[in-house]
């Protein structure tokens, strides 16, 4: 197929051919190799927005790019007029929308800045292989962006599950002092979230085969815009295994994605696979890796389980909350400037989950725009411990002092990296805190308000640890053993001078990002709103029956 | 004109037709005469042997491959006296092709093991002549037990597959280790037999024929099952299940994998359980065909569910704490046993009336999943294999550094394994999917909520052998291996990897061809045939049962 979108989705993997069969003794070239087919891929994802061709879609209809060939199309039973009933229908579908677009730039701009922060491998404290390493590299960027752009339910569990090998090994073979724990722990705690997936999958794909009469459909746009499948998923007296079938479904699908976001209580595994992963790849787990949950909720979740999510919306709110606060705290407590990092990728997604789970205009726009600020920052934040770390060897907070007198250069983009992961205004993480401030403030829900407030509180303490992990890093004394170091080198600049001016460009002109995506989600809102009303209006029952 | 109109009446002889539908049964008796006679010719010479051997594997598996290629002609036939010995439909003729083509691949093994200069083949080189015979007639045993409804073949088959499984698996007569293996799996194996044919006498002994179908047809006409058939079917479970290593039949099998030299180990992972399903869905789908009222039935795919749950769990927890890898090995094979006796638990309830054209969803499902998991686990049996024959251990710890030592086992190794948890895009995802997709069809939520916990479960210990083949390196030398396995284990890697991608509609398509019209062996009404058949047998002398059925039958009715 001519379709770009299908290009996109296959040249990593393309790439990954390439690099397996080059000869291993030829490592610049290999290294030189994948920079350059990501970076043609950046271009190639930024063409189709600056040419004008991308427009504005709503929901459903006016999917961009879109590329629907059949795949597995047998089984069932064959029908005198020769169609079939029955059997499977899955296609290879994949399309953009303002939901999965603003995601796919964001992921081929982070693989290229990734590829780029390889550069340093032999100085990596293992020294194998940049070829295993550059082709699992792309088969993980195939997997991330054939993700984003399936929508079909059956093709994105596959290439949701695709992203699982590479990053094992990518975290298990080039990782820090526990990376077998941190590789098996990621793995084991991902594939128990996508086999949940599974079961809902089927389940869903046989609830949607009554719903059309006779073939399923494994259609995630057909699910959350058919009326006859929303009325049979959402119905109440459907049960799966005696509970609600819509509550379920719901419920197996969040954990499935909440484990990935990562979602207090299952965020466990994120601060050891990101400290233990070599910095490009805590830079791709962060910036894009995190993004997948929160985008399974607002593609998969959300729009085909609305009533389910509007009941339960008060249970979202409140891990996101947790997540806020405790990833917070947590942040606080940490010595280690690279576990610090990470935690605030769990304390920021938390605004993610927030957004989502109050199921309003603002409240998706929010989350959306905090993803890809949060996309910005946290590889840029990521990046900036790493070149610490190469240089010092150490990660400890409390030993450094004073960065900021022996590297002028490099403070001034740390600090700004790091004010932009703060939440300062003009600065990317800004816009997505109060979006998602706002929202929960003006949302329905009778809990809102105190959400509201108790999540406004996090920014309190987002700014304490990062300004305090700043006063002890870049500012004060400079000790002996860091004034040699020298500033920032020509390509670590160069990796960093982007995600700084998109922190700015999203901070001050919000504008551009958000009509990427208001269009989508406006519509998606549209179809959860009566729900959201019937929830609110019936909550008090709700609760007077439980 | 038939063979038996020209000779004097008394005589029975098959027609040429009949002979043909069973030539693969006879190219593996050529195979073993033809090794024989060639012992007298040429002596004790491993390469002659081999060769001919690898040359009656080869005339086998095409001459199934030329039964499955003929439109669905469901045959029964070959029955001298009341109930036909043998049939051949798409289902037999798969699983036929299947277990000579595994021949075929096995014996590649073989041959390269020859090559290795581990010290026990040195021992061994003679001994080629008495290995193919046990070897082949062990495959022409499992062969028969797909290709029968008759009580007595049945039994027969099972103990021709069994008694030289026995001793080949002994066969490393230097090792105590394999002398204890055959020891437990004889015991196991006649205690497990005495059980089956003891079910079988219950049946004959009440319905008075060896025919199955013909006992089904009467117990359809009785309207409900009897407690009398449903031991006689759980009697006939026990010994299957032997034969997969079901849980609680299963304590042979890690055992008898571990003393049984690599290319026996991989024949029994695959084989016997392909030959044991292929038994036990036949045995069942005659003999439950349109029951009215299926009450028994309900107890038994209970029992076989239960027992299909605790086979896959046992067998990946048991997994956890091995280190050697055959015997790991032999533990996943105990769980993907489990996933597929689920397939057997849903075969029971026919699911409505499923029309000649349909294919049934339980075999369709166990179809593509056997051939998945030869290609895999013959993949990963073949890189274990290959690591002991340059290293002499089968330890765990033989894999350390693999990556570096030879970069191609290990990706591929990487492949079997993570085919095996079931992970997508390989190819025992998709053979997991089309299962589950089964077993939801069929109304078995809890088993897929079992099958799916077991892959989330077993994906520790095959993770396990990828973190020492990647992340642990104790300086081992690197490994020399052969053209051929690369060549063959490349190219199970590659079939993995197409089935789980672009071939996966295929897969279903072909299995699902595989599962057609099994039911007309059971659907044909003998009323009008008994006439003709008396009519034949009139003044001959022979003591003929009134019902008889088939030889006449099917040639009118073959389509």
């Amino acid at each position: 197929m001519a379709n770009i979108l299908n290009w996109i989705i296959f040249t990593p993997l393309i790439g990954a051919a390439v690099v397996l069969i080059a000869p291993a003794a030829q490592a610049r070239a290999i290294t030189w190799f994948t920079t350059l087919v990501v970076l043609l891929l950046s271009c190639l994802t930024f063409g189709p927005f600056l040419s004008g061709e991308y427009a504005n879609g709503g929901y459903g209809e006016n999917m961009q790019f879109e590329s629907k060939v059949p795949w597995i199309q047998v089984g069932g039973t064959e029908l005198p007029d020769g169609s079939r009933e029955g059997g499977f229908n899955i296609n290879w579908h994949v399309g953009l929308d303002g939901l999965s677009f603003p995601l796919i730039i964001l992921t081929t701009l982070i693989t290229w800045l990734s590829a780029w922060a390889s550069w340093n491998f032999d100085h990596w404290n293992v020294n194998r292989g940049p070829k295993g390493f550059f082709s699992l590299f792309l088969i993980l960027e195939t997997g991330v962006l054939g993700t984003f752009a399936a929508l079909d339910f059956f093709l994105f569990y596959i290439f949701w599950e695709v992203m699982l090998l590479p990053m094992y090994f990518l975290i298990g073979v080039w990782g820090g002092p526990r990376k077998e724990y941190a590789a098996i722990k990621f793995f084991i705690y991902t594939l128990a979230g996508s086999v949940l997936m599974l079961v809902a999958l089927l389940a869903m794909y046989f609830a949607s085969a009554e719903a059309l009469g006779g073939t399923g459909t494994f259609n995630l746009l057909t699910y959350a815009t058919s009326d006859a499948i929303r009325d049979v998923f959402n119905d109440p007296e459907r049960t799966f295994l005696n509970w609600n079938f819509g509550a379920a479904m719901f419920v197996m699908l969040f954990i499935g994605f909440m484990i990935k976001v990562p979602l207090f209580p299952f965020h466990t595994w994120l601060p050891d696979a990101h400290v233990e992963a070599p910095t490009p790849i805590s830079m791709i787990l962060a910036g894009i890796l995190l993004k997948l949950g929160a985008y399974g909720f607002l593609r998969v979740c959300y729009p085909i389980f609305p009533e389910a999510g509007a009941t339960l919306a008060w249970f979202v709110a409140t891990l996101g909350i947790i997540n806020i606060i405790y990833g917070a705290f947590c942040c606080l407590a940490q010595t280690d400037f690279k576990r610090l990092v990470a935690y605030s990728s769990i304390s920021h997604m938390g605004y993610v989950v927030l957004g989502c789970a109050i199921m309003t205009d603002t409240g998706f726009q929010g989350a959306m725009f905090q993803m890809l600020a949060h996309g910005i920052s946290s590889p840029m934040c990521f990046f900036l411990v790493g070149v610490i770390y190469d240089r010092a060897h150490h990660r400890d907070l409390n030993r450094f002092g004073g960065l900021w007198l022996a590297m002028p250069r490099y403070g001034s983009l740390a600090t700004l990296g790091f004010f932009a992961s703060l939440g300062l205004p003009a600065l990317c993480g800004f816009i997505g805190e109060i979006w998602v401030l706002l929202g929960t403030f003006n949302a329905p829900f009778w809990w809102a308000k105190l959400a509201a407030v108790i999540a406004a509180f996090g920014v309190v303490l987002t700014a304490g640890y990062i300004l305090w992990m700043i006063q002890r890093v870049y500012l004060g004394k400079l000790r002996e053993d860091y004034a040699h170091f020298p500033d920032a080198t020509a390509r670590e600049t160069a990796i960093l001078f982007p995600m700084a001016v998109l922190a700015i460009f999203l901070g001050i002109l919000p504008k551009y990002t958000f009509d990427l995506m208001n269009g989508t989600l406006a519509d998606m809102v549209g179809i959860m709103t009566p729900y959201v009303n019937d929830a609110v209006a019936s909550a008090s029952s709700l609760i007077g029956g439980r | 004109m038939m063979l038996s109109e020209a000779l004097p009446s008394g005589i029975w002889m098959p027609s040429a037709r009949d002979l043909a539908a069973i030539g693969p049964l006879w190219g593996f008796v050529a195979t073993i005469v033809a090794i024989l006679l060639a012992a007298l010719v040429f002596g004790r010479n491993w390469r002659v042997t081999g060769t001919i051997a690898g040359l009656g594997a080869a005339v086998t598996a095409w001459l199934a491959a030329r039964n499955l290629m003929n439109p669905p002609s469901n045959w029964a036939g070959f029955s001298p006296g009341s109930a036909p010995m043998f049939v051949a439909d798409q289902f037999s003729s798969f699983f036929v092709l299947l277990i000579s083509v595994f021949m075929l691949l096995v014996l590649a093994m073989w041959w390269m093991g020859q090559n290795s200069g581990i010290s026990e083949r040195l021992l061994r080189k003679n001994d080629a002549v008495e290995f193919f015979i046990l070897f082949i007639g062990s495959a022409f045993g499992m062969a028969m037990m797909v290709s029968t409804t008759n009580l007595l073949m049945i039994v027969l088959s099972v103990e021709m597959a069994s008694l030289p499984s026995y001793a080949i698996v002994a066969f490393r007569k230097h090792h105590r280790q394999a002398a204890e293996a055959g020891l437990k799996y004889v015991l196991f194996g006649a205690v497990t037999s005495a059980i089956m044919i003891y079910g079988a006498s219950l049946l004959y002994g009440h319905y008075h024929t060896l025919d199955l179908a013909e006992i089904g047809r009467v117990i359809r006409g009785e309207g409900a099952p009897t407690l009398l058939m449903g031991a006689a079917l759980f009697a006939f479970l026990v010994g299957v299940a032997f034969k997969v290593s079901a849980v609680p039949f299963h304590f042979w099998c890690p055992d008898v994998f571990e003393g049984a030299s690599i290319e026996i180990t991989t024949w029994l992972s695959v084989a016997s359980k392909a030959a044991g399903l292929g038994l036990m869905l036949r045995i069942i789908s005659v003999l439950t065909f349109k029951i009215a009222s299926p009450d028994i039935l309900y107890y038994l795919s209970m029992a076989v569910a239960v027992m299909a749950a605790l086979t896959c769990t046992v067998g990946n927890l048991s997994a956890f704490r091995q280190t050697n890898m055959k015997r790991l090995l032999a533990y996943s094979s105990i769980a993907h046993a489990g996933y597929m006796l689920m397939a057997v638990a849903i075969v029971w309830l026919n699911k409505g009336n499923p029309t000649l054209g349909a294919a049934h969803p339980a075999f369709s499902a166990i179809v593509a999943y056997i051939s998945v998991y030869l290609v895999m686990n013959l993949g990963a049996f073949g890189v274990v294999a290959m690591v002991y024959w340059a290293t002499g251990s089968e330890s765990i710890d033989a894999f350390n550094g693999l990556m570096r030592r030879s970069p191609l086992l290990a990706v591929m190794m990487i492949v079997f394994l993570f085919s095996l948890v079931g992970l997508p895009p390989m190819g025992g995802f998709m053979a997991k999917w089309y299962l589950i997709w089964a077993l939801w069809d069929a109304g078995w939520a809890w088993l897929v909520i079992i099958a799916v916990f077991n892959t989330l479960i077993s994906l520790y210990y095959y993770a396990r052998v990828a973190k020492a083949m990647v992340f642990l390196d104790d300086g081992q030398e690197p490994i020399r291996t052969p053209a051929l396995g690369q060549a063959l284990v490349t190219a199970c890697a590659l079939a993995v990897l197409y089935t789980g991608t672009l071939g996966a509609g295929r897969l279903k398509t072909f299995a699902d061809n595989r599962s057609r019209g099994l039911y007309a062996v059971v659907e044909s009404e003998p009323s009008e045939v008994a006439a003709s058949i008396s009519a034949r047998s009139a003044g001959d002398g022979v003591q003929r049962n009134d019902t008889d059925t088939k030889s006449a039958l099917l040639t009118e009715h073959s389509p």
